[in-house]
């Protein structure tokens, strides 16, 4: 074989382009060498460098008196002031879920959460962002069972409850499903907030967690590539995760933090040992001198380029003071974990890498951090897209709606919009006993222990809206979970994004991926809500088809304090999403700035077309007017009207007692379940109704919005009575609940 | 006041919960860790949390009825000590032996979380402040009661069958839920009294099974 021909076959099985070669030759001032290859092919992956989205990223607001840290650690930390912190972040799992689902989903949530707890704060919720192909796709009930088991199997053990979800399901995903998982940890008072900047020459790196073995090896480059048909074989790379250790990782961990015996953390994820070593040092602008042959083995067999790039799961690399160590050992001792010794903090720059005595590698980290490949992926200035005149829209058939009670119960009934309560039964909702709104409601919520105060979780990124247009779908993915939390009456206070998106090469794709992150970028500045941790999945793509782009994100809001003092307190309680009391008075309030056919257009089949954009400025106060709105007392629910409109969200909002009556009717006539950005429906006790709108009269006066009476809570059905006799429908409340839990499960 | 000691395995994850449940009752918590042995005077009652001890490994409950601190457990049982063990705790109790009959893999093979309604089947002497019907949280995998029949027939003539689900949420059998020793000082549940002790975490039921013990420390 010729050099070439050798050189090829090199960068193939390394995944390195050329360009990218002569890069790192030219950095080297020589060609690489031994394990070189491995570091490069690992660090310089889009998964690990951003190579294709940092230029962009670089804009992201992240920035407010209460970032306490953002990008660049394992996760962002908020201030929430009364010595409380949290920290929170979200990540892709995807190429491993849809390879092996329930590893692949566990390891996920794993991952996680050790970004969390890497940061010194305990882990107190979980929610995951899903999404599916169709149903009758090849392999996808398994899919859908493996990865909700493999998000359950994990999270249930380790004993931290998942308090909200989302589950999308659409044919973009048939052969690449989407697992996005975020965790939350909580900082109470005096709890310290550790870095993962490695510190002080002459401190140890100290391994600890589970044994390393083969799995995952080159994982990190496997997840920045596309899926071709050869998607089995790639199974190897994928990780097995054990919740058990991670539950010991959890407490031992924590516990040397507490105690002041660990100076930097970092959690081996993709690319294990590799990227934590090296990001650390980087990051700390030292050097370290490892010892490979001390990483603790499950396999004797493996060489030092696999002990580099094994993604074997549960593991933590530690920055110690030597008078420490004794200490932080006899700490992992009693959790029956090992913690060992493999390197020390070299003044640097170069990292140096010794097996068996014998040096194999010395290397700036910085070469493989800050001087990866950085592109400018060629994209199009953004133009609307699907957009018609209001006219075009009237002229549109409305076929499949001049029944809209059938409709509507077709609607309740398939997976789009039916009851997701076969996922979320399956994950622990209420272990740590501070759950206060569980899956059972759109926004999960949960009491900070020492404060009272209400912490409030909601997901956010609709598929169906960036199918119609990029820009409105990324502006959404923080506007609409926002909303939810304001209509609970949170104040939003910081968003985590996890950007899973096709091939980056692709122009079309890198469009909107510009587009999208525009779009959110310029709602989270308009509310002064910073995104402060995320990640990019790019090469969600299976010959040659793309997924929906999708902004994943998770938002927290911060709320009112409920007193344990009294045990059954509850006044404090966020208004519900389901109705609470016959002749309630209900009132849509509208900042009607898009209407679309939304996802009933794709449930019959028609073209997803509308008119109008958004105002990221009105955008945001609407948000704030609907909080304070929300957080009169006279409010009894609240839910925010999303996907198939409004007669589908009071459908929502029905119990199996309570109904109500509506005098709404549709801006075009028979198109029901048109979605229009933004709206929210408020219940309102009948004798405080009056003050209440003499309350939006005061504050909302000067915005762009609408109040509307839309009619009152009744008896036992959902009744529609609008201008026109011959229009009126309704449907029971039982047969609603009835077509809602209809089981789409497997 | 004699403490309430809360035994803890490697992955118990519900420990803090009941540590703070007894403790918001006005009851003293003492950590009780599994390898260690314990004085049976020196406590009032002893409480097993739920969790996944030891991950589950082999059955569910079965490796922690083998650390060492289940030798102290099993003395305090005989003392007649007021034990109460909650889901993977009743589990656990169950592997000991110290309870009757196993709990078996749920017949929809899958973990279930969710509320259920609750009847008392006959008294257990030391919680007898909790009500005759409550409402507490589920969340297991493995729930399914199960005993051969002579001995389920046993339980129910013996008094012995603490709690039955009203609608079975596992297929446990006869919709058994809790059940205690011949004593009746040793007791376990699946379901979660301490995560019902607060009106804004969904109900107050399970309170009484904690503010009973006040009685005896």
């Amino acid at each position: 074989m010729s050099d070439s021909e050798n050189l090829e076959k090199k960068l193939k099985h390394y995944r390195l382009s050329r360009d990218e070669y002569e890069r790192l030759t030219g950095l080297l001032g020589r060609a690489p060498q031994g394990v070189e290859w491995a570091l490069f092919s690992a660090l310089w992956s889009e998964h690990c460098s951003y190579k294709s989205s940092r230029i962009h990223l670089k804009s992201i607001f992240n920035r407010s008196e209460r970032v306490l840290a953002a990008f660049g650690e394992n996760a962002g930390v908020l201030d929430l002031g009364q010595g409380e912190r949290i920290a929170f972040k979200i990540e892709s799992h995807n190429h491993p879920s849809y390879i092996e689902p329930y590893e692949g989903a566990a390891t996920g949530v794993g991952g996680i959460l050790r970004d969390i707890f890497a940061m010194g704060a305990r882990p107190i919720a979980l929610a995951n962002y899903l999404a599916f192909g169709e149903m009758s796709a090849p392999r996808m009930t398994a899919l859908v069972d493996g990865v909700v088991r493999g998000v359950g199997g994990y999270g249930n053990c380790v004993g931290v409850p998942t308090i909200t979800g989302q589950a999308e399901f659409h044919r973009s995903y048939n052969k690449n499903i989407l697992v996005n998982a975020l965790a939350l940890g909580l900082f109470r008072e005096g709890e310290p907030v550790l870095s993962a900047r490695a510190t002080g020459v002459g401190n140890l790196v100290v391994y600890v967690g589970a044994k390393t073995g083969k799995d995952g090896v080159h994982g990190a480059s496997m997840a920045s590539e596309s899926f071709d048909s050869a998607g089995e074989s790639k199974k190897p790379t994928i990780q097995k995760g054990d919740p058990f250790y991670e539950k010991l990782l959890i407490e031992s961990c924590l516990e040397v933090m507490r105690e002041r015996l660990v100076e930097a953390v970092q959690d081996m994820g993709a690319a294990g040992l590799t990227s934590s070593s090296f990001e650390m040092a980087a990051r700390g602008g030292v050097g370290f001198k490892l010892e490979l042959d001390r990483v603790p083995l499950r396999d004797r067999s493996m060489t030092a380029e696999e002990i580099l790039l094994s993604e074997s799961q549960e593991r933590m690399l530690l920055i110690v003071r030597p008078e420490n160590i004794e200490k932080v050992k006899s700490v992992f001792t009693h959790w029956s974990l090992d913690a060992e010794e493999i390197g020390t903090v070299t003044i640097g720059p170069d990292v140096e890498l010794f097996w068996h005595g014998e040096c194999i590698c010395r290397i700036d980290p910085r070469l493989l951090t800050d001087e990866a490949p950085r592109y400018e992926r060629p994209f199009d200035q953004w133009s609307p897209k699907h957009r018609v005149d209001s006219k075009s829209l009237v002229a549109m058939s409305a076929s499949g709606m001049e029944q809209p009670a059938g409709q509507l119960l077709k609607i309740l009934a398939s997976p789009l919009g039916g009851s997701r309560a076969w996922i979320y039964r399956q994950y622990d909702q209420r272990v740590g006993a501070k759950t206060v709104f569980d899956c059972e409601e759109n926004t999960g919520v949960v009491r900070l222990p020492d404060s009272g105060r209400q912490l409030a979780l909601v997901l956010g990124g609709r598929p169906h809206v960036m199918r119609f247009d990029a820009r409105v779908g990324g502006a959404d993915s923080v506007a609409y979970p926002a909303l939810e939390l304001a209509a609970k009456g949170f104040l939003p206070l910081g968003v985590s994004d996890c950007l899973n998106f096709g091939n980056p090469e692709n122009r079309d794709i890198m469009s909107e991926f510009v587009a999208a992150l525009d779009g959110m970028n310029e709602v989270a500045c308009e509310l002064a809500t910073p995104v402060i941790s995320g990640n990019v999945s790019f090469y969600n793509e299976t010959l040659g088809a793309n997924i929906t782009s999708t902004v994943a994100t998770g938002l927290v809001g911060l709320g009112d304090p409920i007193d344990n003092t009294s045990i059954d307190a509850c006044e404090t309680l966020p208004p519900r999403s389901s109705f609470q009391n016959a002749r309630d008075e209900l009132f849509l309030l509208e900042c009607d700035q898009i209407t679309f056919t939304g996802m009933n257009a794709e449930f019959v089949g028609g073209a997803t077309l509308g008119h109008g954009d958004i105002n990221s400025r009105d955008t945001a106060r609407f948000i704030q007017l609907v909080r304070h709105l929300a957080l009169a007392g006279a409010v009894r629910s609240t839910r925010v009207v999303g996907k198939f409109g409004l007669p589908y969200a009071l459908a929502r909002m029905c119990t199996p007692s309570l109904g109500a009556k509506i005098s709404w009717e549709p801006k075009i006539k028979g198109r029901w379940f048109d979605e229009t950005l933004y709206q929210v429906i408020f219940a309102v006790e009948p004798d405080q109704a009056y003050e209440w709108r003499q309350l939006f009269e005061k504050i909302g006066a000067n915005l762009p919005v609408k109040l509307v009476r839309l009619g009152e809570v009744t008896g036992d059905a959902l009744v529609f009575e609008p201008r026109d006799r011959n229009q009126i429908w309704s449907v029971p409340t039982v047969k609603l609940r009835q077509a809602y839990e209809t089981p789409w499960e497997i | 006041m004699k403490p309430i000691g809360v035994v803890r395995f490697l992955g118990t994850n519900c420990d803090q919960d009941v540590y703070d449940a007894v403790a918001a009752v006005g009851l003293t918590p003492k950590w009780i860790w599994h390898e260690d042995q314990f004085e049976v005077r020196d406590v009032a009652a002893l409480v097993l949390p739920g969790g996944f001890s030891y991950g589950d490994y082999l059955r569910s409950g079965a490796l922690a009825a083998r650390a060492p601190v289940m030798k102290s457990v099993g003395e305090a049982a005989r003392f007649g000590t007021p034990i109460l063990g909650i889901c993977n705790g009743f589990q656990i109790l169950c592997e000991a032996h110290l309870l009757p009959g196993v709990l078996l893999r749920n017949n929809s093979l899958r973990f279930r979380d969710g509320w259920v309604e609750l009847r008392k089947s006959s008294e257990a002497p030391a919680f007898r402040d909790v009500k005759a019907s409550v409402r507490l949280p589920i969340a297991h995998g493995d729930g399914r009661y199960y005993i051969d029949e002579d001995q389920v027939k046993r339980l129910f003539d013996d008094d012995r069958v603490w709690w039955q689900y009203e609608q079975n949420p596992n297929g446990s059998l006869e919709n058994i839920a809790g059940v205690m020793n011949e004593a009746k000082n040793v007791a376990g549940l699946m379901p979660h009294p301490e995560r019902a002790m607060f009106g804004y975490s969904g109900g107050t039921d399970g309170r009484a099974f904690f503010s009973s013990l006040l009685a005896l420390a």
